[in-house]
């Protein structure tokens, strides 16, 4: 029962991880929707939450198993020791990878880094050997699983405990007892750190590493002007290249037609957060400079160097009507960590590629 | 044939994530990233067990005493729950103050954690007392012939 629970939150953490792998290094055989303009928001708050909630529940899987890590393995050798003996080893994999994953994306949120391995890398491998341990080990339980599920309703009361899981002489606990507590420690730290991604609950996300409606005009920031070494000239113009090359300043941006747009900065570590966006639509820029339907855009900050100088607006993100450059955030114009003079928000994207202190448009074809 | 299927599946998948690690880590990264994955093992199977399982027996002997089993489910779950969520605050209370930016970690975590604490002692005493409460009032019905109208 709670390995069940542990592999669907295992599964969820991996789907929702994945979807944010592509939306980061989309393969050319995918197109993401730029809707729902809130996915990536609700995924990888999930990611985050399937993770956290995972720790109760990988050590209250081991808790049960535990009297089987000093099983003894069949001797002499045969083919059924050997078996055996590779079947603790795909366990001692699962287990190590996993653990080891929670604890890296955990202190991830934290932005702490204390490992001597890059964590993005690191992080996706890992979870590609956990699905695929965690398979295996499916595969080997096979026939227990198939068999569990068969028995009658007759046949499970009383339900007959596993000789090799700890006697409740030992844990005082219930097979019933012991999966209510669990649930319950799955949704306490639940709870405790939402907060991040669900503002309502912020005020109680005690165990999360953001808070929201802190920091300039009243959203977290991750990458501050400082740490990317802006800093903004008042000679600063936006430059289009497209088939016709166009120049700005931030006077002429803002006499263009203004759009608004509210939508999510929804960060890779979990944290999300509403706000309402004033700019001109991406699509109206493309427009004036005569770029056919179907472009793809790249967008380039003043920030020198790093994987998130730039990035690239699929033709349906910007061709979205909610993809603005925008020049104002909740009513004010831009604070200088939010991207000042402009920066891009698009519905369903990662805030690592809503790219701040962009100074150039590249229409790419 | 499912089984075998499932069994391909994952060994392709494993295999894919170490072709993952080969490409993108270096050889020093290489040889680090064992160690850490066996420490995790280490802290998982001879650190957190141990300790949960030592603290489940004290609490399981300490039951055995007259009307101890009564409350033994509440403390259990609240030491329990307790230490759950320290182990997932020490991060936070290590890097209080230490944001890369004023955003990140803005909580008083020693603060928040401290009262999480205090509201998980506090509802586990609240549930015993109104359990004893519970069991008294049943009792003093039982001594005194009312068995709930039989």
């Amino acid at each position: 029962m709670i390995g069940r629970w542990l592999g669907v939150a295992v599964s969820v953490c991996f789907l929702t991880g994945l979807f944010s792998h592509f939306q980061q290094v989309t393969p050319g055989w995918l197109v993401i929707p730029s809707r729902p303009a809130s996915l990536y928001r609700v995924t990888q708050g999930l990611h985050v939450l399937s993770g956290i909630v995972s720790v109760p529940l990988l050590l209250a899987k081991l808790w049960t198993v535990y009297p089987k890590l000093f099983a003894k393995l069949p001797w002499p050798p045969s083919r059924k020791a050997l078996g055996a003996v590779l079947e603790r080893a795909s366990i001692l994999v699962l287990v190590s990878a996993l653990a080891l994953e929670l604890f890296i994306g955990f202190l991830n949120t934290l932005q702490w880094y204390p490992w001597p391995f890059p964590f993005k890398e690191t992080h996706y491998a890992l979870a590609w050997i956990i699905v695929g341990s965690l398979l295996l080990h499916l595969a080997v339980k096979l026939p227990l699983i198939t068999a569990n599920w068969r028995r009658t309703p007759a046949d499970r009361t009383p339900v007959p405990r596993p000789a090799d899981s700890l006697p409740p002489a030992i844990t005082g606990l219930s097979r019933r007892g012991l999966f209510r507590t669990v649930a319950g420690a799955g949704a306490l730290v639940g709870i405790a750190s939402i907060g991040q991604s669900v503002p309502t609950l912020g005020p109680i996300a005690v165990l999360a590493p953001r808070k929201p409606n802190i920091g300039p005009q009243g959203l977290p920031v991750n990458r501050t002007a400082k740490d990317a070494g802006i800093q903004v000239k008042d000679d600063w113009r936006l430059t289009i290249k497209g088939p016709s090359e166009l120049s700005y300043s931030l006077d002429q941006l803002r006499a263009l037609p203004q759009s608004r747009s509210d939508l999510p900065i929804a960060c890779v570590e979990g944290w999300s957060q509403g706000a309402r966006w004033e700019g001109i639509r991406i699509h109206d820029l493309l427009k004036l400079c005569g770029a056919p339907a179907g472009s793809r855009l790249r967008v380039v900050s003043m920030e020198k160097g790093g994987f998130y100088a730039t990035s690239e607006l699929p033709p349906q993100f910007a061709e979205d009507p909610l993809t603005l450059l925008a020049l104002r955030l909740n009513g004010t114009e831009l604070d200088l960590d939010h991207g000042f003079p402009a920066r891009l928000i698009a519905p369903n994207r990662p805030g690592v590629l809503q790219t701040k202190w962009v100074h150039r448009l590249e229409v790419l074809s | 044939m499912i089984r075998k299927g499932l069994g391909a599946l994952g060994i392709g998948f494993g295999l894919w994530g170490l072709r993952l690690l080969l490409q993108a880590l270096s050889l020093d990264a290489l040889i680090r990233l064992p160690l850490w994955l066996g420490g995790a093992v280490l802290v998982d199977d001879f650190l957190l067990i141990p300790l949960t399982l030592a603290a489940g027996w004290l609490l399981t002997n300490w039951s055995t005493r007259p009307d101890h089993h009564r409350t033994v489910t509440t403390i259990r779950t609240t030491l329990l729950y307790c230490g759950l969520t320290t182990l997932i605050a020490i991060p936070l209370l290590i890097r209080q103050g230490k944001g890369v930016n004023p955003t990140v970690l803005s909580r008083d975590y020693l603060r928040d954690w401290l009262l999480l604490e205090a509201t998980i002692v506090a509802v586990g005493v609240l549930v015993t007392v109104l359990q004893r409460r519970r069991l008294t009032f049943s009792r003093s019905r039982a001594s005194s012939g009312d068995i709930g109208g039989r």
